[in-house]
């Protein structure tokens, strides 16, 4: 009796395998560019501009300054230190602390977080994780609104309180070069969607992230400029002088619907597996909070 | 899969109280009830909440990037122009340079407009070029009919302009010096 059940397991499974594969809907895709060794160096493959923002300090002012070229800095001049000014970065991380204290009053939150004796060095570079707990990959600020919530207090993902508590706990790892493994297991799989959905195209433009930060990078569109999508994901959340906190998520939104996109909700699977996808890209490249975006 | 889909659940937001068409993804920044349905979040200074605004579109009627998604991206479309161009190059124009509608000029440098964009070819002196209306009107109706591979936005095929508004397009373009 055993085997014939066995056997019927196996065959459904086949079948859902099957019809999971043949729900996906055909889309246009814009073509890969060499991912094959993910790191914000591999941007020299890209754009080549990783020369001109590899070190802050060295960033040269001609190019900064020039119409033309500015792209090429990837928006580099906006962080710390080319520039300290005290910007609503900062106002953000001093939230932040107050934020964390009442919260991490016992330990709890920190460690929650997965911060050992309270220590918040480094804890920025082990996001995005997977969670055996929760069996899915989170970033930093999916855990700070789960955690924060065993506290008692609602720090919703992409926030300016959730945020401002970010900027505050990733500043303790300022310098240090971000180093996530994609080489293996669930952040190798998220790693792998999050480059097919930056590729794929949709919404009434059928634009694909990659339809501006691959083909149309550098281009001009009436003013404003893609940038490479190496490098880009160590100074979130981050104080944009127009519109006050943004988290990567929160960007996520805006791009979509300034690409005739339908934005989905902060925190979903989707966004991870594309910060998943885009932190790998910044390996290498040194945390920089708090930090200023146009 | 399914514990996935559990782990989601705990972790997804709602939006206020927005709601959701029954055969959309349910993971959309999306309120049924509200005019535009899409919403945006914005964080609001010394808040543990997002306040969701209206966008100025509903954008649920084309593909997004959930996983839920079940929409294909529509295949190019080849078509044929029909009678007479019948254009109002005046019309044409005010699609063409504008954010809102045909924003052509996000790509395209157009005359009189110092910061048109350089992701496509510039279409001042167009009517130089020599093209018939049909290919120009095909370009805009679904460019990938031509070359597949084409960034531009296909207006005709998605349902972005109606054949009137290509047809005004049309005889803008082929209307400049
Ligand atoms: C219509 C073109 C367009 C599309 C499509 C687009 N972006 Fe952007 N994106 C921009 C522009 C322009 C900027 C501002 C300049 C820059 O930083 O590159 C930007 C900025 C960004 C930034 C901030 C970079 C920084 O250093 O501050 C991120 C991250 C980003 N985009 C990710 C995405 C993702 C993910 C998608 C797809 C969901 C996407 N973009 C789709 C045009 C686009
Ligand atoms: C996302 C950028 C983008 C937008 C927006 C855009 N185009 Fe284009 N367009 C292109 C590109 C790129 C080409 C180059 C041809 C190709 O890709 O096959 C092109 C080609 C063209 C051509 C052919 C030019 C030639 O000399 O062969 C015409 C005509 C044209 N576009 C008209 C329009 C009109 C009208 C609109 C607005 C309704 C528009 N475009 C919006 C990117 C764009």
């Amino acid at each position: 009796m055993r085997k014939p059940i066995i056997l019927a397991s196996l065959a459904l499974a086949a079948i859902a395998g099957g019809a999971a594969a043949a729900e996906k809907p055909y889309r246009d895709m814009i073509p890969y560019i060499d991912y094959s060794n993910p790191a914000a160096s591999g941007d020299a493959k890209h754009t080549n501009t990783y020369q001109y923002w590899k070190d802050r300090d060295k960033l040269d002012p001609a190019r900064v300054t020039s119409g033309q070229l500015n792209w090429t800095t990837n928006w580099k001049f906006m962080d710390a230190p080319y520039n300290d000014t005290l910007h609503g970065g900062y106002v953000a991380q001093d939230r932040g602390e107050e934020l964390f204290k009442r919260l991490n009053a016992t330990g709890a939150f920190a460690a929650c977080l997965g911060a050992r004796n309270n220590d918040l060095k480094g804890l920025r570079l082990q996001y995005p994780q997977f969670r055996e707990d929760m069996n899915r990959v989170v970033g930093m600020e999916a855990m700070i609104e789960q955690c924060a919530e065993k506290q008692g207090m609602k720090l919703e993902n992409g926030s300016y309180d959730n945020s401002a508590v970010s900027i505050y706990i990733g500043a303790f790892s300022n310098g240090m070069p971000i180093k996530i493994d994609v080489s293996k297991g669930p952040l190798k799989e998220s790693f792998e969607h999050g480059k097919e959905l930056f590729h794929t195209r949709v919404g009434w433009t059928n634009f694909a992230c990659a339809t501006c930060h691959v083909n149309l990078v550098g281009k001009s569109l009436r003013g404003q400029t893609p940038t490479t999508h190496f490098g880009d994901a160590s100074h979130w959340p981050t104080y944009r002088t127009k519109d006050e906190l943004q988290s990567l998520h929160v960007r996520f939104t805006e791009c979509n619907r300034n690409a005739g996109t339908q934005p989905l909700k902060i925190g979903s699977q989707e966004y991870t597996d594309i910060e998943v996808f885009l932190t790998a890209l910044t390996n290498g490249y040194p945390v920089s909070l708090p930090s200023a975006r146009d | 899969m399914n514990k996935k889909t559990i782990g989601l659940a705990a972790l997804a937001l709602v939006a206020g109280t927005a709601v959701q068409a029954a055969d959309l993804p349910s993971n959309i920044l999306y309120d049924a009830n509200s005019e535009k349905k899409t919403l945006w979040p914005q964080p609001v200074v010394n808040s543990g909440v997002l306040k969701y605004n209206e966008h100025r579109q509903d954008l649920s009627r084309w593909p997004t990037l959930s996983y839920e998604d079940k929409r294909p991206t529509r295949k190019a479309e080849t078509v044929e122009l029909k009678g007479d161009l019948n254009g109002d190059a005046k019309r044409g124009k005010e699609i063409a340079m504008n954010t809102q509608r045909g924003n052509c000029w996000a790509c395209h440098v157009l005359p009189g407009d110092p910061q048109g964009g350089t992701g496509g070819p510039t279409l001042v002196g167009f009517k130089h070029r020599g093209y018939p209306d049909s290919y120009v009107y095909q370009t805009i109706w679904d460019r990938r009919a031509i070359n597949p591979g084409a960034i531009m936005p296909p207006y005709g095929t998605n349902g972005v302009l109606p054949e009137q508004d290509i047809r005004d397009l049309v005889a803008f373009l082929q209307s400049l010096d």
